[in-house]
């Protein structure tokens, strides 16, 4: 634990720890979304990782093509 | 007398006293004007006042189910940003603040097009000051930019008011069909006021260009006014629903990459507006419910947002991300708020986002819309990503700047914990909050599988978020311009049309000189063949003697007309 949070941060780490202990609620109650595919075992905390990791990717590939100087408007 | 007065009308009246008061009398004469306002809303429903002009009847006050809860809101908005513009001594953004808020409550309250059209433009025009306040050739470029968006959108609202009128000879602010002619220029008026996809443009454009003050308050009337419409005129108009979804998503890439914190929280604006435009598509009352409940904790939440980052602008003069950090130890009330406001946007449990978002995500589930259910919830995951984690950690913790400063002035303070208390009020006791939407409704938020299947979404996108950022693949902050929809206007349709005009020049140049080399071609020509500078004996300048040739070879081809044809 102390060497998790020494590498990883007290804020990272504190993050982790609640993303198990939900991971564990799921498995004790019955969790049910609204459409059927939701009802797959940890289907929220796939969504929402893979969700933040394809932004980020396409924010990424934006990024050249959005970017431009900071008075771009201004020349 | 005072009672058939509509709701917001004392104080547009109200604030032409505000330049000739002293500060403190000021501020309490501005929540007194606040105060009747409300008071008006005692009234119950039904239609309170109209006039007759010119054979056509205007209905200026009427209130139902669905005006109460905007009107509520947009009075209590009005009051915190009295509070938390209470430091600046000039009168020009109190009078700007206070009229703007008074003709946005009492465009709610307008029953035909032709008042919701004065209130409109009122909107437009009292708001631009706020982004003049601004006080930089940018935010005085974007504030032109604002108005011309503004008005225009107003022009398509009158088009359809007129258009409707005379087809049906009233022109009622009620149900549209979407089919109709003045239908679409009703919506298309709506679209650009609720900064639809790609009509986005003047919003990211001038609301970070405005005084700390001035955003707060633009963040709260314009786009819930539009979403109102919306939730009055097109409940249930289907395509709204896939504009919805465009804009829930559509400003994450750009918010993402963005510098300026404002900047990102007003694309933040944008996609959460969206949430509310998928709810008016679908139509039914807990879609409905879900709209307003989500308009209203979204004026609560990015309001305080705003608050935050306006506090931070206010103290340091910047709210660029590349520039802040480190600043919770100077300013730690100010950053726990703008966390309060930044976890009730991201919806956790427990705070104003959560009992609104699940509102309309079982609409969703309801209806069977399922793309749009999981776009909604991939936005859900991306806002917490690029405005929940990324405005507050850039702002107060992230690297360490060297930017000293100190905490914000009291009545900041003050506005920013009302504005925190009551988006966890809301959070912690939805069933009273359910009380004040339009239709009753026996709706549950807080169920094992809303409430888990929530908190892994947001614990897992926001382990993705420090995953990205613990092994760097985090691309740097730079000072930059992003582009946006604005661009067609500010640099597209401006290049286009200069080449155009160049183009124009060169044909015309080209046309000249073909001329001239045509005229002095003659010129010689009848120099050379004729005697010199002479008709009839009588001495001439060259231009006479070219005109009388060109008149004789004239007569002479009318002549061989004649004869041979």
């Amino acid at each position: 634990m102390k060497y998790l949070i020494e590498k990883f941060g007290k804020i990272n780490t504190l993050v982790l720890f609640f993303c198990i202990i939900f991971l564990i609620l799921e498995l004790i109650g019955h969790r049910y979304g609204e459409t059927s595919i939701e009802d797959i075992l940890f289907f929220p905390a796939i969504f929402g990782f893979f969700s933040c990791l394809i932004i980020f990717v396409i924010a990424i590939i934006l990024r050249p093509l959005l970017m431009k100087d900071e008075d771009y408007y201004d020349e | 007398m005072m009672n058939n007065f509509p709701p917001g009308f004392v104080m547009i009246i109200g604030a032409l006293l505000i330049p000739f008061l002293p500060h403190i009398l000021r501020q309490i004469y501005m929540l007194v004007l606040i105060l009747i306002s409300a008071y008006t809303l005692t009234l119950g429903f039904g239609i309170h006042t109209k006039i007759t002009l010119m054979d056509i009847e205007f209905i200026l006050f009427q209130s139902d189910l669905l005006t109460l809860p905007f009107a509520i809101i947009f009075h209590v908005a009005a009051v915190l940003n009295v509070i938390y513009g209470a430091h600046v001594k000039h009168w020009n953004q109190h009078i700007a603040i206070m009229s703007y808020s008074g003709a946005a409550i009492a465009a709610v309250h307008a029953g035909d097009l032709f008042t919701l059209f004065v209130w409109w433009e009122a909107t437009a025009i009292t708001s631009v000051f706020l982004i003049l306040a601004g006080k930089t050739n940018r935010s005085y470029g974007a504030a032109f930019r604002y108005l011309i968006v503004q008005i225009g959108s107003g022009m398509f609202l009158l088009a359809g008011a007129i258009l409707l009128m005379s087809e049906s000879g009233n022109a009622e602010f009620g149900n549209f069909d979407i089919n109709t002619l003045y239908g679409q220029l009703i919506f298309i008026a709506f679209g650009i006021k609720a900064a639809f996809p790609l009509l986005n443009g003047w919003l990211q454009d001038s609301y970070p260009e405005a005084s700390e003050i001035g955003t707060v308050a633009l963040s709260v009337f314009t786009t819930k006014l539009a979403v109102f419409c919306f939730a009055k005129s097109f409940a249930g108009t289907e395509i709204l629903i896939l504009i919805g979804v465009i804009m829930t998503f559509f400003p994450m890439f750009f918010a993402i990459i963005e510098n300026d914190l404002r900047r990102v929280l007003t694309y933040c604006l944008n996609s959460q507006l969206g949430f509310m435009i998928v709810a008016i598509g679908i139509g039914t009352e807990l879609a409905i419910n879900g709209a307003v409940a989500h308009a209203i904790v979204h004026i609560l939440y990015k309001g305080l947002l705003f608050m935050g980052i306006g506090a931070v602008l206010y103290r340091t003069s910047t709210c660029k991300a590349s520039e802040l950090g480190g600043l919770f130890k100077f300013m730690p009330i100010t950053a726990i708020c703008t966390i309060i406001g930044a976890v009730s946007l991201s919806a956790f449990p427990l705070f104003s986002g959560f009992v609104t978002k699940t509102l309309i995500l079982s609409a969703l589930g309801k209806e069977g819309l399922a793309f749009a259910y999981f776009m909604l919830l991939f936005s859900s995951a991306g806002v917490l990503i690029y405005s929940g984690i990324r405005v507050p950690f850039f702002a107060f913790f992230a690297n360490e700047s060297n930017i000293g400063s100190k905490e914000a002035p009291l009545n900041m303070i003050i506005a920013m914990i009302v504005a925190s208390i009551l988006c966890i009020l809301i959070g912690i006791l939805p069933s009273y909050f359910y009380e004040i939407l339009p239709y009753q409704i026996q709706y549950q938020p807080y169920d094992f599988s809303h409430v888990v299947g929530q908190m892994q979404l947001l614990t897992f996108a926001a382990f993705a978020f420090i995953c990205i950022w613990h092994f760097k693949i985090y691309p740097p902050e730079l000072n930059s311009t992003i582009l946006n929809s604005d661009w067609i206007y500010r640099k597209m349709i401006p290049g286009v049309l200069l080449s155009i005009l160049n183009l124009i020049n060169d044909i015309n140049k080209k046309i000249e000189q073909f001329f001239e080399f045509l005229f002095i071609s003659i010129k010689k020509f009848f120099a050379n063949t004729m005697i010199k500078n002479k008709v009839f004996d009588r001495e001439v300048g060259q231009d006479t003697l070219i005109v009388v040739q060109l008149f004789i070879i004239l007569l002479i081809l009318i002549f061989v007309w004649k004869i041979y044809l």
